[in-house]
């Protein structure tokens, strides 16, 4: 068997500055043979290197997404290369002066241990064992490669493309209800939340409607009210409150219509009995604050669990509500929680232990 | 004779996806999961035993419940938070166990009443610390004096309890916890607890003791025991000992040793109704602690480990029962177990299970849907599922006990 050989690959070499890059396809099983992933090796008892072992859900994960039916992988892995890969001009250089074309070539020696290979991943770890693990023939994918002078420079490499920053929270949120196909497990169970949020948000701002136009997002800066404190409230109800009862334990599912109905119904009462406390942004009013977002989400929770949308209106959820006026400090005055315990109006923050103090305050009121 | 499971949310997802071992992204814990009586075709229990200090926390760390799964539990009730079916019932306690080390238990009457009454339980065993000591000879003044306090604040705690219960005209059965560290302090406390009105009496402690002591103290107790007294044994499994026991006035136990074994016992993992398997470790590389350690450490291959573990897998689904699966079987778990450094070899009793196959003869609904899935030692879903079986062949043995009367829902389902 030939377990030594060249692999020559077809590949233009850009130049940047002072350095070459080669841009180039490669079959993803291949990859393995040429290229470690880490440079981990013991010497003396001594570790060298660096070693990161592969995170087996998300390439499990990724795996799944290229087992289907069109999968596609745009981005480029991105290899270090040491000096015993060559670059061979296959063409005059042309009139593109940064651009040549050519072959790339790779002494492939598949019994040379890991750390003695002539490439290192530096991004794209993940995307090329699920490849290797994935039940596909071949699957070529774009790489982009450079000839590092030394292990200090792959290093100092691999740390640049693995520090690009994540993309802001609140943009992925808004992103979420549009989005269709594989998803990461924390944006796929962002996305319902998100969903409901968006369309709340989407409608009008009159009685109602009590959030329409309201939820401050990266499109909506119009907004007062805080995403987070929103989604966190929405999340809360779906997984452990009165929201629950829409959803398909089977495939996550859930009646967006009918959340939406029940969660309008019920911040309408809020709406009508605070409209002051309403309409001012969290700096003025507690109410509009995470804290008395989520308090009074569980509020919610505790008069409405179990009992469908087209029902709210039999609970009599005005006088329940009511009942908070006495007791309640959104926007001056103080908080009596106890005698130990009086806070002013704005000295409740948005913290799980005021969350709970308020909630528990409130809650006591309607007993 | 009735049996009840103690809860520590040990529930399983009905959606996991096991060709992938995956959870299903959307899972909502607890809430789309299933317990015991839910995915069982019989429940395997005639009812559950919740402790205080699981739901709200105790001494030695936080409770397993978060905060709004504790909140949806006294906002719904034991019955609904648990999705009790009809005759499957529940029995409130402190978990004394998580408060062992202090000098007194660190929780009143009236939040232990608050917890039974809040969540809606049908009975409730009064607060008690726990005596770890067993002396048969020692008297009842002349004994280690902190076991003697122990035994007293028990019986006084005992007492406030059932008055408060009468006082307030709670609807909850009030259980009497009996601690003692002889037959006679344990007889001793059963008849102070009658005269305070108990009908119904918890011994508490007896975890550890040999079935003869057990039997020692019964004996002693029945002396004093009314016949109308009915007596619980806290966390005391010991089947074959049930039908000796129930002649002494015991009437129900909990116990979560058959659950447990199912994971946590070297070798009795899988257990049928005259024998005991193990259970065949495929350990999940990326699921496994001391295998990620090892990888992580440069003494294993992960290379190596994902590719056995995915051969021995493939291998276990293609089981026939057939001479050669069975030999196939053992190479393969054996070339993972070398892989992955395990020092003791388990050929022998791998080659027990395999040709057994104990999961072809059980009816319980898990295996029939999983088939020798059950019997990989793999992960929490598997495990459980186990557990889950295990449970369900202890029902079977103590249907068979001559002293046993399942729930009569239990008995209606089986015609
Ligand atoms: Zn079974």
């Amino acid at each position: 068997m030939a377990d030594r050989y060249e692999m020559r690959l077809p590949a233009i070499r850009l130049q940047q500055g002072a350095q070459h890059i080669y841009c180039f396809g490669v079959d993803g099983k291949r990859i393995h043979d040429f290229a470690t992933v880490s440079r981990v090796h013991r010497d003396d008892d001594q570790l060298q290197g660096y070693q990161r072992p592969e995170v087996l859900s998300h390439i499990r994960a990724i795996r799944r997404y290229l087992e289907s039916d069109s999968p596609l992988l745009p981005n480029a892995i991105v290899l270090a290369f040491d000096e015993r890969v060559k670059f061979e001009p296959s063409a005059p250089v042309g009139d593109l002066s940064y651009s040549v074309v050519g072959e790339l070539i790779i002494p492939v020696d598949e019994a040379l241990p890991d750390d003695e290979k002539p490439a290192w991943l530096v991004d794209g770890q993940q995307r090329s064992a699920a490849i290797r693990d994935a039940d596909l023939a071949q699957f070529p994918v774009a790489a982009v490669g450079f000839i590092a002078h030394g292990e200090a420079e792959q290093r100092s490499q691999f740390i640049l493309v693995n520090n690009t920053k994540p993309l802001p929270k609140g943009l992925i949120h808004e992103l979420l209800p549009d989005t269709t196909g594989h998803l990461p497990v924390a944006y796929a169970r962002k996305q319902l939340p998100a969903l409901i949020m968006t369309r709340l948000n989407a409608s009008a701002k009159e009685i109602g409607t009590p959030f329409g136009g309201r939820i401050s997002t990266p499109t909506t800066p119009d907004g007062y009210i805080k995403d987070n404190s929103i989604l966190k409230m929405i999340e809360n109800s779906l997984y452990e409150g009165a929201l629950y009862q829409y959803r398909d334990p089977s495939d996550g599912s859930a009646d967006v219509q009918q959340i939406e109905l029940h969660l309008n119904y019920f911040w309408t009462v809020v709406q009508a009995a605070f409209p002051e406390a309403w309409n001012l942004p969290p700096l003025k009013s507690r109410l509009t604050h995470g804290a008395g977002i989520q308090s009074l989400g569980y509020v919610m929770d505790s008069l409405t669990e179990g009992v469908p949308a087209a029902e709210l209106p039999g609970l009599d959820l005005e006088k329940a509500i009511s009942k908070l006026k006495p007791i309640v400090a959104w926007t001056s005055g103080t908080w009596d929680f106890g005698p130990d315990n009086v806070r002013r109006w704005n000295g409740l923050q948005n913290t799980p232990s005021d969350v709970s103090l308020l909630t528990n305050h409130l809650l006591r009121a309607l007993r | 004779m009735k049996f009840y499971f103690p809860d520590s949310q040990d529930l399983v997802s009905p959606t996991y996806d096991f060709q992938h071992d995956e959870y299903s992204p959307l899972r909502v814990r607890q809430r789309d999961d299933l317990y015991a009586h839910e995915i069982l075709d019989t429940p395997p229990y005639s009812g559950i035993l919740v402790s205080k200090s699981i739901v709200d926390g105790a001494m030695k760390g936080a409770g397993k419940y978060t905060s709004a799964q504790r909140a949806r539990l006294y906002r719904l009730g034991v019955e609904r938070f648990f999705r009790l079916p009809k005759g499957v019932e529940s029995l409130g306690d402190n978990g004394a166990f998580n408060y062992v080390d202090e000098l007194v238990p660190p929780v009143t009457v009236e939040e232990t009443l608050d917890f039974y009454i809040g969540c809606g339980f049908d009975a409730g065993v009064s607060v008690d610390h726990i005596i770890f000591g067993y002396d048969p000879l020692a008297s009842l003044d002349d004994v280690d004096p902190a076991w003697a306090e122990r035994r007293r604040i028990t019986l006084r705690l005992a007492e406030e309890f059932i008055t408060q219960v009468s006082e307030q005209n709670l609807n909850l059965q009030p259980v009497g916890a009996a601690q003692g560290w002889s037959p006679t302090s344990f007889a001793d406390s059963v008849e102070q607890l009658q005269k305070m009105g108990y009908q119904r009496i918890a011994l508490g402690g007896m975890v550890p003791l040999k079935t003869k002591d057990i039997l020692d103290c019964l004996q002693e107790i029945d002396k004093v025991r009314l016949p109308t007294t009915e007596l619980h044994l806290l966390g005391v499994t010991r089947v074959e000992s049930m039908d000796l026991f129930s002649d002494f006035g015991v009437t129900s136990f909990d116990s979560t040793s058959a659950f447990r074994q199912a994971f946590m016992d070297d070798r009795n993992n899988f257990h049928t109704e005259n024998d005991a398997f193990i259970a065949l470790r495929v350990p999940q590389v990326d699921g496994n602690p001391a295998l990620k350690r090892a990888i992580l450490a440069g003494r294993v291959s992960q290379k190596d480990a994902i590719a056995q573990e995915r051969v021995c897998l493939r291998v276990l689904r293609e089981f026939d029962g057939s001479a050669g699966a069975i030999e196939r079987a053992i190479a393969e778990l054996d070339a993972y177990e070398t892989i992955c450094q395990v020092n003791r070899s388990h050929q022998a009793e791998y080659e027990r299970t395999l040709t057994a196959a104990p999961w072809n003869e059980c009816e319980c609904s898990l295996c029939k849907t999983l088939g020798i899935e059950i019997a990989i030692f793999r992960g929490t879903e598997r495990n459980k599922r186990r557990g889950f079986h295990n449970m369900s062949v202890l029902a079977n043995k103590m249907k068979k006990l001559k002293s046993n009367v399942l729930t009569s829902t239990t008995r209606s389902n089986h015609g």
